[in-house]
């Protein structure tokens, strides 16, 4: 198998590793809206009318590509929607950390300030996972998937 | 022929995004627990203050620094508490509550400080929770002093066999 045919397998456990990232973060924010809006309210970025239409409508949309990536299906727009979030997380990040907020990114569940504060570590994990989510944009030709399995069926 | 790719990816991102919005949204108005889709009261954030001020080291009463000639001491409470009974060496910088040191103050103490040629500064308070050496520790660490200990206990634990009246 050469590089060119390997690669592409590669970046299938990446892409699983996206999906699972993705649907557990998403997973306690559909639950509890409440909560993730205070969340979002924290950051103290966007303003009040666009707080609660976030909380409610981004959660759903990291299940939706967490779900697209965990089955193969559409990857590369998968992976672009898991790359939009994770900059537009980030530059959220970058801006909390320059005001010096003390405070819990809100990424995942039971998350304190006090416990997980943000620091430039949280920004590094969301820059590794920009460059795993462009990874697989940029590798996966969907292996172990969906449009794997509906190409094979189109060829046979 | 990847940038037209890339553009169908994009165009179908922006489908997928708009439907999942619609989910979203019908799914919120569905459940009991749904929020209203635009907040008319701000949200109630408690974001601590950065904490502000340096690190300060704890040590014990009986910690070796506060009898070497190498630690300058300083007495964080008040003049009056200082002035019926303190360490031999230790300088009064009462610590107000309220208001930081002055820059003035400040620059004295650390003038004084470099001027004994001391290796570290030891700050003992009334011993309180919270410890006013502590924070007076603290504070002067954030504003420039290095190597700041303060006195777990404060006064209280230090004090046995110390000097009274003015130095």
């Amino acid at each position: 198998m050469t590089w060119g045919r390997t690669v592409p397998w590669l970046a299938v456990p990446v892409r699983w590793y996206l999906a699972a990232l993705f649907v557990g973060a998403s997973l306690h924010k559909i639950v509890e809206p409440y909560a993730f809006a205070v969340d979002v309210a924290t950051y103290d970025i966007l303003p009040l009318w666009a707080v609660n239409l976030t909380a409610v409508v981004l959660p759903w949309l990291e299940l939706t590509a967490g779900l697209m990536l965990l089955a193969g299906w559409r990857v590369r727009t998968a992976s672009l929607l898991v790359a939009g979030m994770v900059a537009v997380f980030l530059v959220a990040l970058l801006i909390a950390l320059g005001r010096g907020l003390d405070m819990s990114c809100g990424c995942f569940a039971s998350q304190g300030a006090e416990d997980h504060p943000i620091s430039w570590l949280t920004a590094l994990r969301d820059l590794t996972w920009l460059a795993l989510a462009g990874f697989v944009l940029a590798a996966d030709r969907g292996m172990a998937g969906a449009d794997w399995l509906l190409s094979k069926r189109g060829r046979a | 022929m990847a940038g037209a790719t890339l553009r169908r990816n994009l165009l179908e991102a922006l489908v997928i995004a708009a439907a999942t919005t619609l989910v979203a949204v019908s799914v919120n108005a569905l459940r009991p627990s749904g929020l209203p889709l635009v907040a008319h009261t701000p949200y109630q954030t408690l974001v601590p203050c950065p904490e502000p001020g340096g690190p300060a080291v704890a040590i014990g009463p009986d910690d070796p620094a506060l009898a070497s000639s190498r630690s300058f001491l300083i007495d964080a409470r008040t003049g009056d508490e200082y002035r019926a009974r303190h360490l031999a060496r230790a300088v009064s910088v009462p610590f107000d509550w309220l208001d930081p040191i002055p820059e003035g103050t400040l620059e004295e103490l650390a003038r004084a400080i470099a001027a004994s040629r001391a290796t570290r500064v030891v700050v003992y308070g009334d011993g309180g929770r919270p410890d006013s050496g502590e924070h007076l520790g603290r504070e002067i660490s954030g504003r420039g002093i290095k190597n700041v200990c303060f006195v777990r206990g404060g006064a209280p634990t230090v004090l046995d066999g110390a000097e009274g009246g003015p130095p």
